[in-house]
């Protein structure tokens, strides 16, 4: 493909004299059309092929399968709440609705952030940071299909500010953006982000819902789910828009475990500490919600949503490889005992990854300070 | 003592243009040059002028701190040209063979030597200081980057002289051989000293490379400074790649006039590098240095490579499947189909790499975590280390073993580093700093 007149075309608009500030904006756009044309100058001469374009772009389409079923799944409840078990709509049809309630929880959120992210890159003289392709999709991914778009212009407005660029940045942030989108949400409206009358739209616009509860939300009431294990599995249930089909999810893990884009440790030892919790529960047994069979855990709610690519996100994670293994395993632990064991936060597993990110740093520290003890041992000897 | 150690982490960059084995003669090469920056830690002091006649092992420039260590001619004839660059530093001294040299006498292996600045002492990388006790010496058996010479075809011949050379550096320490199976960095010296016995503040180890040990060798046993390398020429822009044998800090003219691709390619003077279709790097491609056509290799390089500058953009890069771009993530194409090496003649498109000089991408603050470990094979906290000496702290470095590396150490990670970070420099910044702070 000859795209020469594409890159004169980019050459002659570059921003010179006293458009020159606008170069993050420029380079934004240039780097997206084309990897640029820099050469080495010290060290290896040769370089890899993947950058930081390429692996998030990855998360992004690991995201597809669980944001299309998504889609489909929002039309699919919306039907079944207005019109019963009865009703007559094509699976495309289902989809179609989903897709008209997603687009705009996408566009704002891909809107507002990324003219934050612009905005700082610009202030900084930075170049624009790719880490917000894959927040962006991922927030609306994980709220109720009828958070109002304020809401959700709000959240992830103090997301990138206070979650991300106070800290200078992709990279720099302790805390995962996306789920501080949600907490700030959780925390802020309450009212449109639990109970039963926020997960299934009523109508193409506006946030009136039908009543519907999660399976956690019935767990949480005493009631067993109505739900059975199958359709928790494949996602037909009420739910965050996306991230109620643990086999969406499974296809995207499988992309970014092939790819190396996250870390099998984390992911893996988030399913064995919840597992862990699960059966240390059962065995204890001491009502209903104790004796739920460990693996519903894992098909309910955002657990595997969240381990899966919350849990993994290489920034706000412990960045050591044995790290990896202890903040997982709690992470996966620490879900299932808030669900469990705190009636007042139906969900735990967005509350556990925060107060994980929050003590990545520290179980870094206690690994890395073992290398040490041990490099000072050698001296000693 | 001789090792066998096995290195599981690591990476063999499929780099094209390997060398066949076949060694064409260029110890008849006119221009020499010493070039006193490629040696970490030596303040020149130039000893002769441009027109004085010198023989071979005959001082050049002189280490402004410690006046034992010198830079010899390797050649006997006139100083040519003293090649400064900014603020006077100088980069070249350039000697016109006119003469053979004369045999001397069989000798020993003294500081005063002009083979002594073969022996390379870690941390730090200097020329070994006479004062410091090694508590080895080390020499690899096997280099292990891409496109480099195979040690043993290389020295095929000269064992009289490396077993000389061997006994010469026992008089100092013990002296390790050690052949390294596994993956690049196997073969590198931190490597090895990391396996074996690593280094701890206030140690000191010495390295000498397998040819030069001959070298130090066919000193002793003649008397004779006629210091010779077997250096492999390749790479996915050489003709016709080979090995040649030549004398240390030859002129590569006649080697790229016979490489390039391009015969009429118009000759570039050194300042002028940039813009150039082909690079050529004496030494690894993963941390040698520029040369020009006709620049001289450097003081302990035992390669060249021919690669083509990659200054073009590429479409979409990001987001192509990429079946002919090389990644040690398995986040192109060519990564995935990795696996099934078995089932290629099937395939109707095949992976085959195509290297250059392009980044793939601009610089961004460190993201992904997990990789560096994978090839990085110390016992040592990579990302955590690099972080330390990006914001300086000094204290922290030394606990997070500082004194074990060198930048070359680093070369894998800042190859398969995504934010495309310049990590051997941030190494050998804080290095400096150390050595510095040590010889104050």
């Amino acid at each position: 493909m000859n795209m020469k007149w594409l890159e004169d075309w980019f050459e002659k608009i570059e921003p010179k004299g006293k458009w020159a500030w606008l170069g993050s904006t420029y380079e934004a756009f240039h780097t997206f059309a084309f990897t640029p044309k820099t050469v080495t100058k010290s060290g290896s001469h040769i370089r890899d092929a993947v950058d930081m374009k390429r692996s998030i772009i990855i998360v992004v389409i690991a995201l597809i399968p669980a944001l299309l079923f998504g889609m489909w799944n929002i039309g699919y409840q919306h039907f079944l709440g207005v019109e019963g078990q009865t009703f007559d709509h094509t699976i495309l049809e289902c989809w179609w609705f989903g897709f008209l309630r997603m687009l705009p929880l996408i566009v704002v959120s891909y809107a507002v952030g990324l003219s934050i992210e612009f905005a700082f890159a610009q202030y900084r003289h930075h170049e624009v940071n790719e880490g917000y392709l894959a927040t962006g999709l991922l927030i609306p991914m994980i709220v109720p299909v009828t958070t109002p778009l304020w809401q959700v212009a709000l959240a992830v407005a103090f997301a990138v500010i206070i979650g991300k660029e106070v800290f200078g940045g992709s990279g720099m942030n302790f805390l995962n953006p996306a789920l501080v989108a949600r907490a700030f949400l959780f925390f802020a409206y309450p009212t449109h982000m639990s109970g039963d009358k926020v997960w299934i739209a009523n109508d193409l616009w506006g946030s009136d819902a039908i009543a519907g509860a999660t399976p956690m939300g019935e767990l949480a009431a005493g009631s067993h789910p109505s739900a059975s294990a199958l359709d928790m599995l494949i996602g037909t249930i009420p739910g965050s828009t996306c991230e109620t089909s643990v086999i969406a999810i499974a296809l995207g893990a499988i992309l970014l475990l092939m790819t190396g884009i996250a870390s099998w440790r984390i992911m893996l030892s988030v399913f064995l500490g919840g597992g862990a919790m699960g059966l240390l529960f059962n065995a204890i047994g001491y009502n209903d919600y104790m004796q739920l069979p460990f693996y519903y855990h894992f098909l309910m709610g955002g657990f595997a949503f969240g381990a899966v690519f919350m849990a993994t996100d290489p920034v706000t994670a412990a960045q050591t490889n044995s790290g990896k293994w202890i903040y997982g395993l709690l992470i996966g632990a620490f879900a299932v005992l808030l669900r469990v064991c705190n009636p007042a936060y139906p969900e735990g597993m967005m509350l556990s990854i925060l107060f994980m990110n929050c003590m990545a740093p520290l179980i870094d520290h206690c690994v890395v300070s073992r290398n040490i003890k041990r490099r000072e041992r050698r001296i000693g000897r | 003592m001789r090792h066998d150690i096995k290195i599981k982490k690591g990476l063999d960059i499929p780099l094209g243009g390997i060398p066949e084995r076949e060694i064409l003669d260029l110890r008849g090469v006119e221009r020499y040059a010493v070039k006193p920056p490629d040696v970490v830690g030596f303040t020149p002091r130039l000893l002769v002028a441009e027109g004085d006649t010198v023989v071979a092992g005959q001082p050049l420039v002189q280490d402004k701190r410690d006046e034992r260590l010198f830079l010899p001619s390797t050649v006997c004839g006139t100083v040519e040209s003293i090649v400064r660059g900014e603020k006077r530093r100088l980069l070249e001294v350039v000697v016109c063979r006119n003469t053979q040299s004369n045999q001397n006498t069989p000798s020993t292996l003294t500081p005063e030597a002009p083979v002594w600045w073969m022996i390379k002492e870690r941390p730090f990388g200097t020329i070994a200081n006479p004062d410091h006790t090694p508590k080895g010496i080390y020499v690899s058996l096997r280099d292990t980057n891409p496109l480099a010479p195979d040690l043993d075809f290389a020295l095929k011949g000269r064992e009289q002289e490396f077993e000389a050379g061997v006994k010469a550096l026992e008089a100092f320490a013990p002296v390790h051989l050690v052949k390294a199976e596994g993956p690049h960095p196997a073969g590198n010296i931190g490597t090895i000293v990391a396996a074996l016995d690593p280094i701890n503040k206030g140690e000191y180890v010495w390295s000498v490379n397998a040819q030069d040990v001959a070298n130090i060798g066919r000193w002793c046993l003649t008397g004779e400074y006629k210091p010779e390398r077997v250096i492999a020429v390749g790479g996915p822009a050489a003709k016709c790649p080979k090995y040649y044998r030549v004398i240390c800090g030859a002129c590569i003219q006649h080697i790229s006039e016979a490489q390039m691709m391009d015969a009429s390619y118009p000759r570039l003077s050194r300042e002028t590098r940039v813009s150039r279709e082909t690079r050529i790097i004496s030494g690894s491609p993963l941390s040698g240095s520029t040369i020009a056509d006709d620049g001289f290799l450097g003081m302990y390089d035992q390669q060249v490579c021919f690669i083509e500058e990659g200054d073009k953009y590429d479409f979409m890069g990001w987001l192509m499947p990429g079946i002919k771009k090389f990644s040690f993530s398995k986040t192109f194409l060519s990564g995935l189909l990795r696996p099934f090496k078995a089932l290629e003649p099937m395939m109707p498109i095949k992976p085959t790499y195509s290297f250059n000089t392009n980044m793939h991408g601009s610089v961004r603050p460190f993201l992904f975590t997990g990789s560096f470990e994978r090839v990085f094979p110390f016992d040592i906290y990579p990302l955590q280390l690099i972080k330390a000496c990006i914001v300086g702290d000094v204290e922290l470095q030394e606990k997070l073993g500082i004194y074990e590396v060198e930048p070359e150490d680093f070369a894998l990670c800042e190859f398969i580093d995504p934010s495309k970070t310049e990590i051997q420099t941030i190494i050998r910044e804080a290095l400096e700093v150390l050595r510095k702070e040590a010889i104050s």
